[in-house]
Formats: C-alpha cells, structure tokens, sequence
C-alpha cells in the first residue's frame, strides 16, 4: 500500500511527487474561502487579479457577482470581461458563464465567482465546479470564490448551526484539490456593520437577511468552520511538503478508515462523519456494504445504496459492494485485509431479539475488531421503525393477484375439508389449510402466504370449529389450536415465502449470466466492426428496453454506426454529450454530472488503446437511476462490446494495411514495367549514337547500317508508346473526341495492315473479307488505330507465327477479329488483360508491350457502339482471338453508298 | 596483350545488338546472353574476362545470377540498371558487383567503366605501391599523401577512408563497404559518420571542397574515386 510506505530511506515520496506533478500540468486552482457572503471574497479577488494584470498576466474575467456593490463593480473596469451566455429560462432570460467560450479565449487565468452556483438546466454541467474543472484539466488557472456553507461535508452541520437548508453543495475533493486557498476573514460584529451599511447586500433585500442569517452567533459559527478548514489544509500542505521534500516529520502513522453503511437513513451521516474524521486524519476512506443473496434485486434498496455511495464519491471516499451471507464476517474480513485503523458505522435498528443475542453490529465488531478502533454514529429517533418494513406489504403491485391466490387456495381447502370430513371423520384439518398456505407461498410469495394463513384461521374457525358458521370458539383447546396453527403457517408460509423470493432472484441472475454468455458467443462470431455493433445494439435493447445508439469515431468526428431501432438520430445536444463521453471517457447525459437534460446516456467503451466507440441508451423509466443489477449488466456488456469492437477494429486495420501493401506492390510494378519501356529504347537510341559517334570509324559499313537502323526502329516503338499513353490520358480526360461516320470495314482494315507490315516487316498478316460488307458508324481514323493495336499484340506474342484479320457480316453487327498462333492467353486473364497497364506473360512484364493497347482498344471500340472480347485458345490449342462486334449502319439516300 | 573478353548478358536484342557491334569497335571480343541460364553456363566455360549484366533478365532475378557467378568466379561484374533503383544497385555491389551504369548509357561511360574493372582485377594480385589522382598521390610504402609534392596531414582514419577509394580508383564504393573496411563491420550503417569523415577529407585534399574531383559522390550509393 502505497499510504504506508514510509521514506526511510530518504528518498521523496513518489506519490508525493506524481501529485505534485500532475498539478504542475494541469491548471492550477485557487479557491477564496469566506465564512459568509459580504466578507469581500470578490473584492479580494479582483484586487490580486488587477495586480497580476498589471504584471502582464493574461487574466480575464470570466464571471463576477458585484451584487450591485460599487467597490467591486469600480474594480472590475480595465479587466478583460468574457460575453456571459444568455439562457431562456421559464420565460425569463438568464445569464450564465460561457464555459465554451472560456476555453476557446484559453486565457492563463480566469475568474469564476460563486463556485457553489448551479447552473441553468440545459447547461453542460449542472454545477459550476464542474466547469471549474474542467477549464483546470484544459490548463487553465483558476481562481473562484467559496462560503463553507456550501462545503458538502459541513452541510448537515451548517443547516443545524443556522437552520438554513444549504440546496448548492461543492464536493469537499474540489477544495482539497485546490492549489491554494486563501482565507478571506471578517469578524462577525465588522460583517453586520458592514452589512447595515449596505455594503453587502442591496439596502432591501439587506434586513431579511440578517434577521435569518447574518446573527452574530451564526457568523462566528461558519468563522470557526472556515478557519479551522483552512487550519486542516495548511497542515496538509506541511506534511505534502515534508513527503516530497523527504523530511523526516512527525506526520501520523496512515490512518484507512472503513464506512460501514447500508440503505438507511443513518449512513449519509455515517458517510460525512467518516469525512470528517478522514479529513482530519489526512487518511484514506472507504464506503462498504454487504449485499446479502436476495438482497440485490430490491430496486428501492439498491436506489437507497446507490445514493449513500453518490455521496461517499462526493466526499472523496472509495465505494465498495461485498458480497456474503455475514455482515460482520464480510467487515471484518475487509478491514483486515486492508489495514482498517477505525471503523465507523451507524447505531442499527437491531430487533430485540438480536439485541439480547448480543448480535448488534457494532457489538459483534467490536467482539472481533480487536485493535480497531469503533465510531458509532447515533441513528436519527426511530418514528419510521415499523412503517417502511410493512409498506412493502401494503404495496399495491400484484396485490390482487395474491390475494385471489390465496383466497382460492383457501376456499379449496374448504372444499376438501368439507368433502373428507364427510368420508373420514379427520380430528384436525389444520394440515389442510397448512397446505394451501404453503401452496400460496410458493405460488405467489410472501404476501400471498400471510394473508392465506389469516384466510385459513378465520375460515377454520368458521367451517370447522364448534359451533360451526360462527366466529366463536367454544373449547379453549381449540382455541389454542387454532392460534398454534396461525402462527405455524405465518412462520412456514413467510418461511417459505422467502425461499421463493431467493429463488426468483438466483433465476434472475442465471438469465443475466446466461444472457451475458450467449453475447458473449454471439460477439465471438461477429468478425467485422458493424456485426459487433449491431449484435450490442439489438442485445441492449432486449435487455434494458429503450432506443440503443451505438457511435464510432470516423475521423474527427462521432458517427452512428449501429442504432435500435435502427434509423434512431441524435440531435446536436446528444451529439455533444457523445462527444464529452468519448473526450473524457466518461459518462454523460441522463442521470450524470454532465449533460443531465439529455434523453439518453452516454457511455464511453474504452479499450487498451482509448476510448474507441460510445454508446448511447435510454432510461428504462424517466427519472429513475439504474439499478445496482443493471448497472452490472450494462457494464458487463459494455466491457464485452469494447473487447469484441477493438479486436473486430484492430482485424479490420491488419487488412487494410495488407490490401495497402499489395496495392503499393502492384503500383511499384507497374511504374517499374514503365520504366523499363521507355528506358530501353532510349537506352538503345543513346547507346546506338554514342557508340557511332566513339567507334564509327572502327566499323565496318554494314556495322553502322546496323546500329542506324536499330536508332530508327527504336524511335518508332518509342513514338508507339508515347502516343498510345497519350490517347490513354486523352481518354481518361475525356478529351478524344470519336466521329460517327460512315466507315468502310475494307479500308480501315487495309490501312492497318499496311502500317503493321511497315512497323514489323517479319510478320505475315493474311486478310480475309466477307464480300459486300455493310459500313459501320465510327472513326475511320480510331478504328484503324484499334486494329493496329491488336496487330501489334499479335507481333508481340506470337511473333513471326503470324496473324489472320477476318470480317464478317452477323445479323446487325459486323464482326472483326484478329487471330494469331502464339501461346494464347490463360483463361483467367481472358478479360483482365483489357484492364489498363495488365499485361500477358510474365508478373513484371519484361517481355510484354506497353499494357495500354488493349485497353484503349475497349474504349475506342465502347465509344463507337461496339464491344470487344478475346477468345483462347484458338487455333489448334493456341493462339488468341480478339473479337470486335461494330453495330452495321442503315445506309440513308442521303448518304450514298460509294461505289465499291 | 590478348583483346579481353566481355560477356554481355541482356534480354533486349536492341540493346545487344548495339552493345556487340560497339564493343567490338572499342577492341573487345563479345559473347551475349539473352537468359540468366544462358550467363551462367558462359560464365562457367566460356572464362570471359569481365561480365556486363543487365539486372533484368526474363527468367530471373539478375542479382541472383551475381550471387551464383559469384559462387564460383570472381570475374568482376558491371550491373546495369535504371536510375531510380538505388536499393537494388546497393544490393548488387554489396553482392560482389564491381561497379553499375545507369539506364540509358552512353558507350563512352561504359567502357571507361570496363577498363577500370580491368584494371582492378589485373592488379588485385600485386597491389599498386602508389597511385596518384589529379595531382594527390598516395605512397602506401610510407604511409605518405601528397599534393602536388607537398604533404597532407591526415588522421589514420581519413588515410584508411582514403587508402579504401584509392585502391578501388574508378569503382564505385558502397558506404556499408567503405564503413566495413575503415571502422569493422559492426558500423555498417554508420552513414552520418561516413559523410563527416568524407567533408573534412575532401577539406584536405581537395582543391575545391565543394566541388570535389577527386572523391566524388555517387547520391545513394556511395563513393567514387576518379580514374588515376
């Protein structure tokens, strides 16, 4: 434990030191701590910021109260004032500090009076120091003004001391956290003289005040709390000092002190006076309850329990829930394992009957504690002992269907009473009734029981009892009987009862557990992100009800990616209560510190890496807190859903990377295939020339024929290549532009061959035409282009194999296609190797062309109408086919068919 | 003096055929591949006196081919290769390539490149006493430089830089070679070290640091002492 550790060895401490530390970074807090209004805490504040401004500190004003009062109005002027936010309020406009607009101004220091105050209702903190805080953990210093009153500790005190109910309330931790704290005293007789003045308050409203409050008794009451607080943490500040110095001091040995509380009415005094005594100590606390089995499904016990430990959190305590059978047992176990030095707890409302057993609480902790020590706080008089124990059974919930239970049960009995006394002659049919009293406890619980068993006696004694139809008893034997037996079947129906009650409960927590179990199968086939998300968002809403909305962070930005009912939005003030969740993975929106006006709550689903997605739910019922059990559920599944999301995310990114990876690949090939085809024949122009230029005259004349005609054909495949990359970038501008002519199949084709025989003289090309071809609608000029293209491909795969060109007439179309005798191409590259830059052969494409013929071959052919495809193999086994389809043009009178 | 024998190993017959016709003007005897297969058996039976390989070959890799020849000849090697590739002409030279030429090349690049080759592997039997670039000599008998007569005053290490790119004058040297032979092949990656040490030995023998003839940069590679 860290508390215990104590630096002998003269090192600092370091927890000492990580505080201090973490206050260097974050914004620092001065608090101007007042025993009451009007003692000229703003005054006193604004005195030391004029001074630090004048220093050339970046000091503005973020909200000041003058309360009309002129010497603090005058000290404002010169400071720079922060636009307050102007808020509609029940009609009315109200003013309040703009916390947004504070942060985005980032001053070094800012002021913010009245650190007690609670803000407008759709503000984004309900408190002011909630915004205090916040504008700290944004680095920003600040500095505010604070009356004891309004400590949450002393509250209770305050209100018995002067008998004002204080309703604004600042958890004690902001003051502990403060940097410094600045007294700022007045005594009492100077306070109400000022005060008669008028310097405090405005002339009116001055006297009522008074009258209640400012009574020289109360104000030296709250002067004695101010000091002595401020006395406390001077005294803290000495012995941080000496910790982080490595001074040996005489700081007390670590004090723990453990809250024993429950869901009663004593355990918020039991949790302030634990405050109290740990603020003193300078020690650590915590708040503990022992959750019996059956226990934990009582909605209005957890209710209770959950606000006794709101408050202990309040108070800078721990919250811890045990689980067992034996209160003591369970304390007793926790104190010892954690080094508990005083316990404190409340006087129980222990029946008589445990009192005499001596098993009171504190008596049997302090049987056992043996070295601890033992507060017990008085409980409150005890007006509400019996009440809140019977209205349980006073409820009206399922009343009328317990009471028809049992009082059918009984009138069977009656029934079967009646019939086997009639046959048997039976002495005593308590049995009988015993039996439906049973039979109504488990069946319909507790209640049902009790009342059954009052049915029963009274029933009994009507039907069976001499005189019978009567309420008379005549034997006192039977009387006796008769109250024997009620108090059997109230004991064995309550008894059993309560066993029905536990077992319901263990039934319930099976289905949560099973439920829980089938998520968690249900996520571990989820693979992708959105499967994730919509299994949490459908498996949410069958448990807790109510709209689920489920965010993902997509950039800077939060975004929906999974909702129930699935087209569920959020409007911009949910969305920024998302937002701070995800921000400060914390909670925020309904039934939080944050937001609290917002329709749902937002939850943060914080992986190892942060806080990756945040989700959204509705209250089961408006205005009601979670209860214990859904709270654990909803945690739980929301711990599920943050591991099933991160690893479905962290899936998703090993992925991307790999398809990035490859994608680089591909990329680096095809600008390598580039490269290459437009180095070589430079390489073979430049080497040629130079070479000729070097060693021509060392060269036989055929020798320099050679390399002059290698610069020539170089050249050429170099213009092919260039041009074919412009028409490509040509097309993909949208800049060619195709003409719809009328266009001769015979001439186009004879121009190809033409040109291809001139580029490869070793090729031989044989043509064969169907006679009397329609014309086709196109660019003649294109057209021959995309023939010599596919020649060309022909020339490079199948080299001097050869290549056959064939039109043909098929119904509307006309059909080209070019043939050669190389090796063919695979039949899973048939359609790839029109795709830009594929080429056929080998993965980098040494061998092959340009990868750019084929392709804009497809698009020239698609712009004129047609289609093209390619067949393999052939001929014979081998060879590649590329087939053209044109649509044949109807020749019009207007325009002529030449003469052929 | 026998007219030495080049085997040229390259698939693009453009490229063959001008480098056959110009070769042998230049007054050697040339032998072609087109294959890696191909370069391997000549390179075994034919004993050509120096190896011009073109790094893309269609049937693999060409710096595997080097690392095969390697296996069994030390015949030097000039990789030829494109500009922009300088990871694969560092793996090349660190293979045991002896220099590299960049794609497109003019003839007269290339066989000063050669002749260089040549005349490295002709003396790595009985190394030089002396060698002298551009008016700086080195005596590696007296462990002596001089410019123009004068001597220069260098640290054992700048002597050993320079002793390294003298003795391979007109090759190019890796930085991971230099950096091997100078400081031991743990520093191999040293890169920054070496550029320090090549400033302040240029500072010194240079007549121009900044515009430095006799240590020449090759961006990405390493270094190149100019031809004796």
């Amino acid at each position: 434990m860290a508390a215990a550790s104590r630096p002998d060895d003269g090192r600092p401490d370091p927890d000492a030191l990580l505080a201090a530390f973490r206050r260097e970074t974050a914004g620092r807090l001065k608090v101007f701590l007042g025993a009451a209004p009007g003692v000229g805490k703003t005054y006193a504040m604004l005195q030391n910021a004029r001074r630090l401004k004048d220093e050339g500190v970046d000091v503005v004003v973020g909200l000041v109260e003058t309360h009309g009062r002129a010497e603090t109005s005058a000290l404002v002027h010169g400071l720079e004032i922060l636009p307050r936010r102007k808020v509609e309020y029940h009609g009315r406009e109200i003013e309040e500090f703009d916390l947004d607009a504070a942060l985005a101004r980032k001053p070094k220091l800012i002021i913010v009076d009245e650190l007690a105050h609670t803000n407008a209702p759709d503000s984004r903190h309900p408190k002011r120091w909630q915004d205090v805080q916040e504008l700290l953990a944004a680095g920003i210093d600040v500095w505010t003004a604070l009356n004891i009153q309004h400590l949450e500790s002393l509250a209770d005190v305050v209100s018995r001391i002067t008998g004002v109910v204080v309703r604004e309330t600042v958890p004690d931790r902001v003051l502990q956290e403060a940097t410094d704290v600045v007294l700022v005293d007045l005594t009492p007789d100077e306070l109400i003289q000022r005060l008669n003045e008028g310097k405090v308050y405005v002339p009116e409203t001055a006297r009522r005040a008074t009258q209640s409050f400012f009574t020289p008794g109360n104000l030296t009451a709250l002067r004695e709390l101010a000091l002595r607080r401020t006395a406390d943490r001077v005294d803290d500040q000495m012995v941080d000092y000496l910790r982080q110095k490595a001074i040996e001091g005489p700081w007390a040995a670590s004090e723990r002190l453990l809250a024993c509380v429950g869901p009663d009415e004593v355990s918020e005094r039991v949790i302030r006076r634990a405050s109290q005594l740990a603020t003193g100590l300078n020690a650590p606390w915590t708040a503990v309850t022992v959750e019996t089995i059956g226990q934990a499904a009582d909605a209005k016990r957890a209710n209770q329990l959950a606000k006794v430990f709101s408050l202990a959190e309040r108070l800078g305590g721990d919250a811890m829930q045990l689980q067992g059978s034996d209160y003591t047992t369970e304390i007793l176990r926790l104190a010892r394992r954690e080094n508990v030095t005083q316990i404190v707890l409340g006087q129980s409302r222990a029946g008589l009957f445990r009192r005499i057993l001596g098993r009171s609480l504190p008596e049997a902790l302090m049987r056992h504690a043996g070295g601890i020590e033992i507060h017990v706080v008085p409980g409150e008089e005890a007006q509400t002992s019996l009440w809140p124990r019977l209205r349980p059974l006073l409820s009206r919930r399922g009343l009328g269907v317990e009471l028809a239970g049992a009082l059918v049960s009984v009138a069977c009995a009656v029934a079967v009473g009646d019939a086997l006394i009639a046959v048997l002659k039976l002495p005593n049919l308590s049995m009988i009734f015993l039996t439906a009293v049973l039979f109504s406890a488990v069946r319909f619980g507790t209640r049902a029981a009790v009342i059954a068993s009052l049915a029963s006696f009274a029933a009994y004694n009507f039907f069976f009892i001499e005189p019978v139809y009567t309420f008379t008893v005549a034997q006192p034997q039977e009387l006796f009987a008769l109250l024997i037996f009620l108090a059997v079947a109230v004991f064995a129906g309550s008894l059993t009862g309560r066993i029905r009650d536990q077992r319901e409960t263990v039934i319930r927590n099976a289905e949560v557990t099973q439920s829980l179990y089938d998520y968690s199968r249900k996520l571990s086939g989820a693979s992708s992100p959105d499967d994730v998300l919509w299994a949490a968002a459908a498996h949410l809403h069958s448990t807790f009800g109510g709209r689920i909305v489920l965010l993902v962070a997509e950039g800077d930005d939060l975004q929906i990616r999974a909702a129930w009912p699935p087209d569920a939005q959020l409007d911009p003030a949910a969305l920024g209560a998302a937002r701070w969740a995800q921000q400060k993975k914390e909670p925020a929106g309904w039934g939080t510190g944050t937001l609290p006006r917002i329709a749902y709550q937002f939850r943060p689903l914080v992986a190892a890496r942060g806080p990756i997605a945040v989700c959204g739910f509705e209250p089961h019922l408006a205005g009601e807190p979670i209860t214990a059990e859904d709270e654990r559920a909803l945690t739980a599944i929301l711990d599920l859903t943050a591991i099933a999301l991160d690893r479905a995310l962290l899936a998703r990114e090993a992925v991307n990377a790999a398809t990035m990876q490859e994608n680089e690949k591909v990329r680096d090939a095809l600008l390598d295939s580039l490269s290459h085809d437009l180095r070589t024949p430079l390489s073979s122009i430049a080497g040629a020339a130079t070479s000729l230029r070097a060693f021509g005259d060392k060269m036989s004349p055929s020798e320099r024929l050679e390399l002059l005609s290698s610069i020539e054909e170089e050249t050429a495949r170099l213009a092919r290549f260039v041009a074919n990359l412009l028409d490509m970038s040509r097309i993909e501008a949208g800049g060619l532009k195709v003409n719809r002519d009328l266009v001769s199949i015979a001439d186009v084709v004879q121009g190809a061959v033409e040109r291809s025989r001139k580029a490869f003289p070793g090729q031989p090309v044989r043509v064969s035409l169907a006679p009397n071809l329609p014309f086709v609608r196109g660019d003649d000029r294109l057209l021959e282009q995309v023939l010599f293209n596919l020649l060309d491909n022909a020339h490079k795969y199948a080299g001097e194999a050869g290549a056959i060109v064939h039109a043909r007439q098929e119904g509307a179309e006309v059909v080209i296609s070019v043939t050669d005798e190389g090796p063919g191409v695979k039949p899973g590259e048939l359609e790839r190797i029109f795709e830009k830059f594929y080429r056929g052969g080998r993965a980098d494409g040494r061998k092959a062309g340009t990868g750019l013929g084929l392709s804009i071959s497809r698009r020239l052919v698609e712009a004129m109408g047609g289609a093209i495809v390619a067949q393999s193999p052939a001929v014979r086994r081998r060879g590649t086919r590329i087939v053209m389809r044109l649509p044949a043009a109807q020749a019009t009178a207007a325009e002529p068919r030449p003469a052929a | 003096m026998n007219e030495p024998r080049i085997l040229v190993v390259d698939d693009e017959p453009q490229i063959q055929r001008f480098l056959s016709v110009a070769l042998s003007a230049a007054g050697f005897r040339v032998q072609t591949a087109e294959t890696g297969a191909q370069a391997l058996r000549l390179a075994a039976t034919g004993a050509p006196d120096l190896i011009v390989l073109d790094l893309g070959l269609p049937d693999r890799d060409g710096k595997d081919v080097l690392r095969d020849i390697r296996q069994f000849s030390t015949t030097p090697v000039i990789v030829l290769s494109a500009r922009d590739r300088e990871a694969e002409k560092i793996e090349a030279l660190d293979l045991g390539a002896d220099d590299y030429v960049e794609k497109p090349f003019g003839i007269g690049e290339l066989t000063a490149r050669l002749r260089a080759a040549l005349r490295h592997a002709a003396h790595a039997a009985q190394p030089a006493q002396r060698i002298e670039i551009d008016g700086v000599a080195m005596d590696f008998d007296k462990r002596l430089v001089t410019r123009d007569g004068a001597p220069i005053k260098l640290t054992p290490k700048e002597y050993d830089l320079l002793a390294v790119l003298f003795r391979n004058a007109g090759r190019v040297v890796t930085h991971r070679q230099i950096l091997a032979a100078v400081w031991g092949p743990a520093h191999g990656e040293d890169t920054q070290y070496l550029r320090v040490f090549i400033g302040q030995l240029r500072a010194k023998i240079e007549r121009d640091p900044t515009a430095p003839t006799i240590v020449k940069t090759e961006p990405g590679v390493g270094y190149r002492a100019a031809e004796p």
